[in-house]
């Protein structure tokens, strides 16, 4: 003889879903889901499509001055800011006396890069990834595009960056 | 017309499970595309090159509307119907 199960309480007749199933995941629900994913990723190009026209990229017309040409030592870096943009940049004074100037933020992941004038490499720490100093391209590690550059003009003892022409362009 | 579904259902019952799965794969391959859409368009873009953008965001979105399509294709619950029928008899005998 089997024993009677216990009678339904109010709250159970009321509510009759158990939890197992309320949290269980049907493949309708996931179709749905990926569904949803599915619209994201749509929206996600849809962003990189009209990003620039909502927020144009910073650019800036003639030259605009830096330092003194004697304020960076040879082999040395000098941080610099354009007005109107946040963008930290960097001139190097490379070994051989020539200015470059580059965007300081690595292309992989946005981490603050540095001149290594030893190596005449312009160094990521975040993952070793390594650039070019004379180019600003990659030459090993995880970054997927040269830095972005600035053109030097140097004018009467004065340092001045302005667009590089095929930007400008 | 429903004797005849019933009896095509009873001959094929996994036929449900066949096509959720195949239209669960079927998103996950739309779900890749537009990943690999939406990655070479912000590479491009981040590179200055801004032809890739637009026909990217084209075909993304013409991907996301054929999977939202598919959805409409989804077999029908069955669980909920059996369930009702089983709730409320057993509400009936209490």
């Amino acid at each position: 003889m089997t024993t009677p199960l216990p009678p339904r309480t109010p709250a159970e007749v009321d509510f009759p879903i158990e939890r197992t199933e309320a949290e269980h995941v049907t493949r309708r629900e996931f179709a749905k889901f990926l569904c949803l994913v599915s619209g994201g990723m749509a929206v996600g190009s849809g962003w990189v499509a009209v990003k620039d026209k909502i927020f144009p990229p910073f650019t800036f017309e003639g030259e605009r001055f830096v330092c003194k040409v004697d304020d960076v030592a040879v082999g040395a870096t000098h941080p610099f800011q354009l007005e109107g943009s946040k963008i930290p940049f960097i001139l190097i004074r490379l070994t051989d006396g020539t200015f470059r100037a580059y965007e300081q933020k690595c292309t992989h992941l946005a981490c603050a890069v540095y001149y290594s004038p030893d190596k005449n490499k312009i160094e990521c720490p975040c993952h070793h990834g390594y650039f070019d100093a004379n180019t600003g391209n990659v030459l090993a590690g995880p970054p997927p595009r040269p830095l972005p550059h600035l053109e030097v003009v140097i004018r009467g003892g004065d340092v001045y960056v302005r667009e590089p022409e095929e930007k400008a362009s | 017309m429903n004797s005849q579904r019933d009896a095509r259902n009873q001959a094929h019952p996994s036929k449900t499970n066949t096509l959720s799965l195949g239209i669960i794969c079927v998103l996950v391959l739309v779900i890749t595309m537009q990943v690999w859409l939406l990655t070479a368009a912000l590479n491009e873009s981040l590179e200055g090159d801004n032809a890739v953008k637009w026909p990217a965001f084209l075909a993304s979105t013409l991907l996301f509307l054929a999977g939202a399509a598919l959805l409409r294709y989804l077999p029908d619950p069955i669980r909920h119907a059996r369930k009702s029928s089983r709730h409320s008899s057993s509400i009936n005998k209490l």
